[in-house]
């Protein structure tokens, strides 16, 4: 029994400082970013500033003046908000439909769209550029936001239709006996009880809108620049703005990442199409 | 109109969106593909506009196959995605098991892990090669200062200096150089994936069945042969699904890649295809077909060996 004894001591001291010293390890560079938001410019490149310094709000106060961070955010908002929307709008009566209505085909329709997914971005760019520069509109809110559900719908759909599977095709019948139409059994009967998957497949849309980097970058100039872009756009600052670059990098990055400690457990679910639970 | 007509209508829209998000940049890319397309010329301004009368044939696709930067581009794409993947695997396997047990805060770990993955691309980037990883004023270049500051100091001491004169000064990795700059990027990803890979096994642990394990251990069965013979097996799936997701992101990386090195020593195929658009659109969209064929191939491969699963 000497193994037991062994694994039990491992499980009272070793795993905690173990799992502990990891899971500080891995937060840390976040952390970091944190802390260097609170000191000078100055003071973040100072090795005697490493730990000792005054914090300041300076950098946060700032943020207007060094990197009109609110309009950058402002289109990060409307982009992400609206795409989100219309992902659900277009998203919702296709899963319906492939869940409640399969035919022989929706299988492979679902596969297909997945395999969507794997079209590299980079090989259709240009054209895309060419067409929206053509039609008047690149740069403009609703190409990104166009552009985003469209890539996002794949997996919403599928994230949908696992979730719309779990619901008992008795309940959508009964339904029907009643004389409730198509878009009533949509309003009142699948959206009451889909309302959580349906509340995280929104979520983890709205996640990928708001951290897209590839569109984002490339269809914009100005006006609907995201905070992606904003980021990207200060990405050697050698070393002079680590105060304020991390000031600006917090407030991108911290409400996703609050927002994705509440729905990790969703995520499993929405990310791996169901098939791990 | 009949019960199962209208309900089955309703998934046209998605799919008619995706069908023309798919087919008409696609078509547009392979018709560019054969002809010849620069943004400036000057000497040859009929190249400047798309138009079938400068038809180049394949002719875009054999200056791309000449050009060295293409197959160090198809090499660094599987390179950095190959890599990422088995770290990723690896390391969220380790931790999953590890955390999968109740220990005192274990909630908390598990927000502390699952972090980085929300984090923007983006910022990820900035943050490792700047404040992290940057020779001179990031952590990195505070740390090795640090180190050598110390050895200083240890060289002055009579006797054990002369030990210590003989270590070398540590010089500082610079990250943004071409032999470094792919080292980069798969750091700051893995840092930002092998959290998905942890929450994803760790929810697969909690339905691995207790008894089958319990019957293991009383049978004599030791720590690792459990692992090797029950858990390994029961996390195939999960794996396969890991895998795949990655797959599907990592081969378009592209913010890390130029935040880092602007492509120095690191292309990959979506960073060659950019920087040929920005001048040589044919170029560019017989690459994107070349993208778009070995994404496929993986697409085939990894569809095959998930599919099934997934549709149960």
């Amino acid at each position: 029994m000497a193994i037991v004894a062994q694994s039990s001591k491992f499980s009272t001291y070793g795993r905690p400082v173990l799992a502990w010293g990891i899971g500080l390890l891995f937060f840390f560079p976040i952390f970091w970013m944190v802390v260097t938001s609170f000191k000078t410019d100055a003071d973040a490149v100072k090795p005697e500033h490493l730990i000792f310094f005054s914090p300041t709000l300076d950098n946060y106060l700032n943020m207007t003046d060094n990197y009109d961070y609110w309009r950058f955010a402002r289109n990060s908002i409307i982009t992400a908000v609206s795409a989100t929307i219309f992902t659900l709008f277009v998203g919702v009566p296709a899963a319906y439909a492939m869940a409640f209505n399969p035919s022989r085909a929706t299988k492979d329709v679902l596969m297909w769209m997945l395999s969507t997914k794997m079209l590299p971005a980079a090989a259709v760019l240009y054209p895309m550029i060419f067409l929206a520069k053509g039609i008047g509109l690149y740069d403009t809110h609703i190409l990104i936001i166009t552009v985003l559900s469209l890539i996002n719908l794949p997996i919403a759909i599928w994230m949908l239709f696992t979730y719309f599977k779990e619901i008992p095709k008795d309940i959508i019948e009964a339904g029907k006996m009643d004389g409730v139409n198509t878009w009533g059994e949509i309003k009142e009967i699948l959206i009451p009880l889909a309302w959580g998957g349906i509340a995280s497949t929104a979520l983890l849309v709205f996640i990928f809108c708001w951290n897209e980097a590839y569109w984002t970058v490339r269809l914009t100039t100005i006006d609907a620049a995201t905070l992606s872009k904003l980021i990207e756009g200060n990405r050697a600052p050698e070393g002079l703005f680590f105060g304020r670059l991390s000031a600006v990098s917090t407030a991108a990055v911290g409400p996703i990442v609050i927002l994705g400690w509440f729905c990790q457990k969703q995520l499993v679910q929405g990310l791996t199409f169901g098939a791990v639970k | 109109m009949s019960d199962r007509k209208l309900p089955r209508l309703l998934q046209t829209p998605a799919v008619l969106l995706l069908l023309v998000w798919m087919l008409i940049p696609l078509g547009m890319t392979l018709y560019f593909s054969f002809i010849r397309y620069v943004l400036n010329n000057l000497r040859r301004p009929e190249w400047t506009s798309p138009s079938p009368s400068n038809w180049r044939g394949f002719g875009n696709y054999e200056f791309v196959l000449k050009s060295k930067d293409f197959f160090l581009a198809i090499q660094n794409s599987l390179f950095i995605v190959c890599s990422i993947l088995f770290l990723t695997v690896i390391l969220g396997i380790l931790i999953a098991v590890l955390i999968n047990k109740t220990f005192p805060g274990q909630g908390i770990v598990r927000v502390l892990l699952i972090s980085p993955f929300f984090v923007m691309p983006a910022v990820n980037a900035v943050l490792w090669i700047n404040m992290i990883l940057d020779p001179v004023l990031g952590l990195q270049g505070i740390a090795i200062a640090g180190i050598n500051d110390v050895l200083d100091g240890l060289r002055q001491i009579p006797i054990l200096g002369a030990f210590f004169s003989l270590w070398p000064e540590f010089e500082p990795i610079s990250f943004r150089a071409t032999q470094t700059s792919a080292i980069a990027v798969i750091m700051m990803v893995t840092w930002q994936w092998t959290p998905f890979a942890v929450l994803i096994f760790m929810t697969s642990l909690q339905s691995e069945d207790q008894q089958q394990k319990e019957a293991a251990v009383l049978d004599g069965a030791n720590t690792w042969s459990q692992f090797r013979f029950l858990t390994l097996p029961h996390l195939g799936r999960p794996i396969a699904i890991v895998v795949m997701i990655q797959a599907i992101f990592h081969l378009s990386l592209y913010a890390e890649i130029e935040i880092v090195s602007r492509g120095n020593g690191n292309k990959n195929l979506p960073y060659l295809i950019g920087e040929f658009a920005n001048n040589n659109i044919g170029a560019a969209s017989a690459t994107g077909i070349f993208a778009v064929i070995l994404a496929n191939i993986v697409a085939i491969f990894l569809l095959r060996m998930v599919g099934k699963t997934l549709m149960e």
